[in-house]
């Protein structure tokens, strides 16, 4: 048991693990967005480069976006090296992350599935697999047979409509306490001197000469020497503050968890043609998801159309669920970028960077995409993971090749 | 201990005369039909139902209205089964949840003797150090979390889904929601009136027998049926949406509503209070005591102790009096006894009486033994009361779900200390307790009220203020009872949240609400926080200084209660294509593979077999998936001038094209051949999988600005289509059709109609796989008639029918690159090596002019080109890298393998890959695939494999 | 659920339609349009939260492809209309769905 626990059961009070500070009238970075994004690139800003005047500003509670309501499934076996190559950094930092910032963020490397059930869609895992392999990435594709090993709970017969030919086996992947992630990030950041402050709305960026200069807020203005916009879901709106139009359209993407059951299934199961993940917490809920919604919105309301989908192919895959009962939908929201690859560095305006077009694969990227984005503002230079990245590869034409393997890109 | 079940009830729901048998934890009991399996047990004295998800405390009944955890049981292969709302049955095995060995002795009730250790979050301070024991760690944790068990065998089940329709849905039967659909039927409306009990009455039916008020539900109801009204029963709405779309859940069935407006006349509900020990086996709501007494005839005890803040603990108390019941004591939180009959009867009867008090603790082993009523002002001494059950009528909570799911923001009242809700959606309305306390009458004049409104009246119905029964019905004030130390005051029992939990949460920073939440878990167990909810907030207030109001409500969200995902799911439905001539393949054994929506042959024992038959004789294909297209029209060469990348307005009648359509990115979205019939009719195929796709992308340019004098007909579906291909498919199709088909009448890529074995069809001679070939497309009716006359004709001819296999290793030898194979979402034609089909010269502005313009310009960097091996080589497959050593001999990406089969036409393994545009221009090029760690090398081939100059296709 | 008003059939489910994005018109001639203003159409949205004019197919209907007028906040909309080649929304086509 750690000490921490032992002094609180003796009547220790635990202390803060964050506070509610003063808006100062400058901070050297304003970052918008207490996601786990936001919080993460404080945390390493003050923690890797002793950048320490830094606000992280949320006009609701921190970790309300997409780092509270995504299905916390953290993978690296991507199509394209450039992705590859960054997830994998992803991973290897969330493997360390609960010892730095001495936070049991319970990262489970349970092994992550993708299921092939035709012939195109073993071809696509077999080249993600040989890309992964090439990266140092474990990953590799499995049939039947073994298949029935890793996860015996799934129906392997050949009667289904969707008849399971092969998996992408990436034994590294696996599931995370989302939340806590948000929370270790925020207590380590505040640690350091980071300013938290929740439940206050960006209103306007002022911008002068073509440079970002402070950020207008619903308790007040601040002066800022740089200014990230970490808000997956609501760049676009907080881009066109600096009038800077993103190539990102916002949909609504849901989930819903069943209630606790006993341990059912170890592995996260995710079927590209099916457009279902399944999983199971360490709470016994089974955690589901499908992919994006039909059209573009930014209401979280939820449809039954998804429940009803949901349930089809979750039984599917596994029939004996049909009495498991659905306990919670619900949404976030995911803004597309047209190559399904995020969107990270510099802008046209100075001063002014994104952190945005996170579609569905936002939160795995939490620690990687804080600790470059750090790196980039504390030595003006865009490290060599971030490039591939950068806005400007569509007025390039250098977009990253992600889409191919995307359909549920969980 | 017996003795609980009473005489016969009036209104109860019991048949005595059919006693029914069941098991519980490994033990026989007995009840009536009409029990529920709760009732049941309480009438056979069983105390204990569940152990608690934590500290696995014993648990027993507490609210007997579906909304707890205490009550959860597995019955049979079904988890989590709320056994206060679950009909008994003959032969039931119910098992308890979450208790290891037995429910009476669960071993990790052990846990809590180290629960000073495990305070709120404590997992996230814990267990990863060092971090290699964490996996070990978690193990123990998961074990331990959960609460129902899936059975793997458990069968799929037989589910269904209804829609219906109706201008008004009303939730909730009772008398509000009664007289809500009168009204609104009376107001001409079509109305459907949902209810979760198995009869309307709502309230009234565990309150005390009221025949005026049943009467008044008997004829509400009959008025309803008669003017055409519907009563669903056993019926929970689950879930509201947009557009007033609701999901309601009868059993196996799911209902889908559509409703012009809705009518929520759905209550209210009590919640617990928070005291020392509130948990124990015993301590149950005022309702559900009521529920107990009157539907099932049951008594959860002997001995009771009223706790209550309001008007209803003292109908309870009286009810238990009256039953027979010793009622201890009855604490009232007001400083005032109230003035009525029940009090009368309870002074009456000599009961200690205790106004300005309330319950501060309980104690007990496996049950509650005796409680502390204490002063709530901590004025004056506490009382000590000896009881074997509790009940609770201190705080209610409307029953608001649908409402909030719909928009409804809600108010805390600081009188009343409930939740009210405003700003309402349009069409949707309250009625009756949901909306606050009302009384009787008001119930129904609210109802009528919302339901006339509802139907469209707009009328401002008359309505008695409901201020004079709001002392009668508030609830209580007290966010917890005051602290006289002792057990754990639990807030969320779903969790096994304390109210220190709430104060540690609060003390560590997670100080709003949803926050809160999310750290101490409170509400988010099996009742979503109906039993804690507002708990919670006001604790969440007290331990910050904010206002209740301030404090805010997480977001509710559907489902209400949980649903089944077999419910959810319905019938297995997994729609599938299948071409006319699916039976055949079947029948003569092919291996049937998913393409798409449709079901196709991929080979029919022997692919390798059936690519030389074709080579060498005559091959039958069926490629009814095939995209079909009619386009008529002066207008129809212009489009697809402007779709495809290649010309048009050369092509001249009974000619066929090959074209290839691409976006504005310059990015190939399908291809396919074009044949002009006429001048104003063409027929156009796109690729099988992207047929839908290609229909709708061509509709949108044709219905926005490009189609004038374009019309478009789908013929997917309505035709099918076969390739007859190889040396003798000429000969062969000769024998079928008057039309000549020799090499000069019919030449390669042009269209001809024909009737063939009397069919009329169109052939178009193409040549996919590289030999002699036509294509047929005919009426899918006659599909299945015309290829067995070709079968049957090709007996002669040794024709072989081939499937999808045998045709990807003949398009390969012939290096034709498949749609979404060997192209992405980002493969432009110049890179996939078919720039001689764009036709960057021609007139009009293309989609894909600009991107492909600077294509051309500046050069693809990657290529896709054919590679042979010289050799088989089945360790090559599809998917595979292709790599390159880097100054270190690290293996470094440039290039994938995207097709890739052995020919045995060949007798090589060939293949398409994509290549550095450099590498890929150097015919005959070594290069290296990756293959488990090993280098397997190819060498880059220009051009088809099989016949370079395509001498058969045009022969 | 979303019900949309198709010019043809009537209200119908959303389910039986297709979304087709945020209308945006397509500069021409396409060769001559400037570098900025072609990215922006093939790749910027205006993303709005709030009232877009966005096109639908009806998909499992008449298939025509129709114009609405949509509140992405609440997903109310607010009208549906029948593209005309003079009418306002004209453009010599617009993006690609």
């Amino acid at each position: 048991m750690s000490l921490k626990l032992l002094r609180q059961g003796l009547g220790g009070r635990p202390p803060r693990m964050w506070h509610d500070r003063p808006l100062k009238d400058h901070y050297d970075v304003v970052i918008i967005g207490g996601g786990a994004h936001g919080l993460a690139c404080a945390y390493y800003l003050a923690a890797d480069h002793g950048i320490t005047n830094v606000a992280v500003i949320d006009k609701s509670y921190i970790g309300a976006g997409g780092s509270g309501r995504n299905t916390a499934i953290i993978r690296s076996n991507y199509l394209t090296p450039e992705g590859v190559q960054f997830y994998d950094a992803s991973v290897k930092l969330y493997e360390g992350l609960a010892q730095e910032l001495d936070f049991n963020v319970m990262f489970s490397q349970r092994g992550h599935l993708t299921l092939a059930h035709n012939d195109s869609s073993v071809r696509t895992m077999r080249r993600r697999a040989e890309v992964n392999k090439l990266q140092g990435v474990d990953s590799r594709l499995v049939y039947p047979d073994e298949l029935a090993r890793i996860c015996p709970q799934l129906d392997l017969s050949d009667h289904p409509r969707f008849p399971i030919q092969a998996a992408l086996y990436h034994p590294p992947g696996g599931i995370i306490r989302h939340d806590a992630v948000v929370w270790g990030y925020a207590r380590g950041a505040d640690q350091r001197g980071v300013d938290i402050h929740q439940y206050t709305e960006v209103t306007g960026i002022d911008v002068a000469n073509g440079a970002v200069t402070g950020v207008r807020t619903t308790r007040g203005n601040v002066s800022a020497g740089i200014v990230l916009s970490a808000t997956a879901g609501w760049a676009s709106n907080v881009a066109a503050m600096v009038d800077l139009p993103l190539p990102l359209d916002t949909f609504p993407l849901q989930a819903c968890v069943t209630e606790p059951l006993k341990p059912i299934l170890d592995v996260v199961v995710v079927s590209g043609s099916l457009h279902v993940y399944v999983s199971q917490s360490d709470r016994g809920e089974l955690v589901m998801g499908a992919s994006i919604d039909p059209f573009t919105s930014y209401s979280v309301g939820g449809s039954l159309d998804f429940l009803e989908g949901l349930a089809g192919h979750v039984l599917e895959l596994f029939p004996f669920l049909s009495k498991a009962r659905i306990l919670r939908q619900w949404a976030g929201l995911c803004e597309m970028p047209p190559d399904f690859s995020p969107l990270m560095g510099i802008t046209p305006v100075d001063n002014f960077l994104i952190d945005a077009g996170w579609g569905t694969y936002g939160f795995k990227a939490s620690p990687i995409c804080g600790k470059t984005m750090a790196e980039l503002i504390a030595t003006r230079q865009t490290p060599a993971l971030l490039r591939p990245f950068r806005l400007s590869r569509f007025a390039e034409y250098d977009q990253v090749g992600e889409k191919g393997a995307a359909s549920v890109g969980h | 201990m017996s003795g609980r079940r009473l005489p016969a009830q009036t209104g109860e729901s019991l048949d005595r005369g059919q006693p029914l048998e069941f098991r519980f934890d490994g033990h026989s009991y007995q009840g009536f039909a009409g029990d529920t399996v709760a009732s049941a047990l309480t009438a056979a004295g069983v105390n204990v139902v569940s152990r608690s998800f934590k500290y696995h405390r014993p648990r027993g009944l507490l609210c007997c209205a579906g909304h707890c955890p205490n009550c959860l049981v597995q019955i049979g292969d079904e988890p989590s089964v709320r056994s206060c709302k679950r009909a008994l049955e003959a032969g039931m095995d119910v098992q308890p949840q979450n208790a290891w060995p037995s429910l009476d002795n669960d071993l990790l009730s052990l846990t809590e003797a180290a629960s000073r250790f495990m305070p709120v979050g404590f997992y996230y301070k814990t267990f990863h150090r060092p971090r290699l024991l964490w996996p070990a760690f978690e193990h123990v944790l998961r074990n331990a979390a959960g609460l129902g068990v899936i059975d793997e065998n458990t069968p799929e089940g037989d589910y269904d889904k209804q829609y219906l329709h109706a201008d008004v849905v009303v939730v909730g039967g009772g008398p509000a929601g009664v007289s809500a659909a009168v009204a609104a039927v009376d107001e001409g409306a079509r109305v459907l009136l949902i209810d979760e009990n198995p009869e309307l009455g709502g309230h009234l039916r565990y309150s005390r027998p009221d025949a005026v008020a049943h009467a008044r539900i008997v004829d509400g109801q009959q008025r309803l049926l008669q003017s055409g009204g519907t009563i669903l029963n056993d019926t929970a709405v689950v879930g509201w949406y947009e557009d007033h779309w609701l999901s309601a859940v009868r059993g196996n069935r799911l209902f889908k509503i559509r409703a012009g407006a809705v009518v929520v006349a759905s209550g209210a509900f009590e919640t617990p209070s928070v005291f020392a020990g509130n948990d124990h086996p015993g301590i149950m709501l005022g309702t559900a005591v009521q529920r107990l007494l009157h539907l099932y005839g049951v008594v959860p005890g002997h001995r009771a102790v009223v706790v209550t803040a309001n008007d209803t603990g003292w109908a309870v108390a009286a009810d238990l009096l009256a039953a027979g019941v010793n009622v201890a004591a009855v604490a009232d939180e007001r400083p005032q006894l109230p003035v009525g009959t029940d009090i009368e009867a309870l002074q009456a009867a000599g009961v200690t009486l205790l106004p300005g008090s309330t319950i501060a603790a309980a104690r007990g082993k496996s049950g509650v033994e005796e409680v502390t009523l204490v002063a709530v002002d901590g004025s004056s001494g506490s009382h000590v009361v000896r009881c074997d059950f509790v009940a609770l009528s201190t705080t209610w909570v409307p029953s608001a779900e649908l409402a909030y799911m719909a928009g409804a923001r809600s108010c805390y009242d600081d009188e009343l200390a409930e939740m009210r809700l405003d700003n309402l959606p349009d069409g949707l309305f309250l009625a009756g307790r949901v909306a606050g306390p009302c009384s009787a009458e008001q119930e129904w004049l609210q109802g009528a009220r919302a339901g006339a409104a509802a139907a469209g009246n707009t009328d401002d119905l008359p309505i008695a203020a409901s201020q004079d029964v709001q002392a009668t019905a508030r609830s209580s004030a007290l966010v917890a009872a005051p602290d006289v130390g002792g057990d754990k005051r639990f807030v969320c029992l779903c969790e096994d949240v304390t109210d220190v939990d709430i104060e540690t949460a609060i003390a560590e920073g997670f100080d709003r609400i949803e926050l809160l939440k999310r750290y101490s878990t409170v509400g988010m167990g099996p009742c979503q926080g109906r039993m804690c909810g507002l708990n919670g907030i006001r604790l969440c207030a007290q331990g910050t200084g904010k206002s209740v109001q301030d404090t805010g409500r997480t977001t509710g969200r559907p489902p209400v209660t949980p649903v089944a995902l077999g419910v959810l799911a319905g019938q297995k439905m997994e729609p599938v294509q299948l071409s006319a001539v699916h039976d055949w393949h079947v029948d003569q054994g092919a291996r049937m593979m998913v393409a798409g929506l449709w079901m196709r042959p991929e080979h029919y024992g022997d692919a390798a077999a059936e690519v030389r038959a074709m080579r060498q004789t005559v091959g039958l294909i069926d490629v009814s998936p095939l995209g079909k297209l009619q386009l008529t029209g002066p207008g129809v060469a212009a489009m697809l001038e402007r779709l495809y990348v290649n010309n048009w307005q050369d092509l001249r009648r009974g000619r066929v094209r090959y074209g290839i359509m691409c976006n504005d990115e310059g990015v190939v979205l399908d291809d396919g051949v074009c044949a002009r019939l006429s001048d104003e009719q063409w027929y156009v195929s796109t690729t099988s999988t992207g047929a839908s796709g290609a229909l709708e992308w061509m509709e949108w340019w044709r219905q926005s600005g490009w189609g004038d004098g374009v019309h478009i007909t789908d013929l997917t579906e309505t035709h099918a289509a076969f390739n007859l291909a190889g040396p003798q498919s000429r000969a062969l199709l000769q024998t079928q059709t008057d039309r000549d088909l020799s090499n000069d009448r019919f030449p390669y890529m042009r269209a001809r109609r024909a009737d063939v074995a009397g069919v009329p069809c169109l052939l178009l001679r193409i040549g996919f796989t590289g030999e002699l070939g036509y294509e047929i497309h005919c009426p899918a009716g006659y599909g299945r008639y015309l290829w067995q006359r070709l079968i049957d004709a090709g007996a002669d001819f040794g024709l072989r029918p081939f499937g999808v296999e045998a045709q990807r290793v003949l398009r390969l030898e012939k290096a034709h690159f498949i749609v979404g194979q060997d192209t992405d979402a980002l493969t432009d034609p110049i890179s996939a090596d078919a720039a001689w089909a764009v036709h960057l010269d021609k007139d009009c502005d293309f989609l894909g002019r600009r991107a492909l313009t600077r294509i051309a310009t500046d050069g693809p960097r990657q290529r896709l080109v054919g590679f042979r091996t010289g050799r088989r080589a089945d360790s090559l497959l599809e998917g595979l890298q292709i790599v390159q050593s880097d100054d270190r001999g690290k293996p470094q990406i440039i290039g994938w393998v995207s097709s890739c089969r052995f020919s045995p036409t060949l007798q090589e393994t060939i293949g398409l890959c994509w290549l550095p545009a450099a590498l890929a221009e150097r015919s005959e090029a070594t290069f290296h695939i990756h293959v488990d760690g090993r280098l397997e090398p190819a060498r880059v081939h220009h051009g088809p494999f099989y016949d370079a100059e395509g001498a058969r296709l045009r022969g | 659920m979303l019900r949309l008003e198709c010019p043809n059939c009537g209200v119908r489910n959303t389910s039986e339609f297709r979304y087709g994005g945020e209308q945006n018109p397509r500069p021409t001639p396409s060769t001559e349009v400037a570098d900025a203003d072609w990215i922006r159409y093939l790749y910027e949205r205006r993303n709005v939260m709030g009232v877009q004019i966005e096109w639908w197919y009806h998909r499992a209907g008449c298939g025509i492809w129709f114009l609405v007028e949509r509140d992405r906040r609440s997903n109310i909309v607010a009208r549906t209309w029948r593209w005309q080649p003079d009418g306002a929304a004209a453009a010599e086509g617009s993006h690609s769905p």
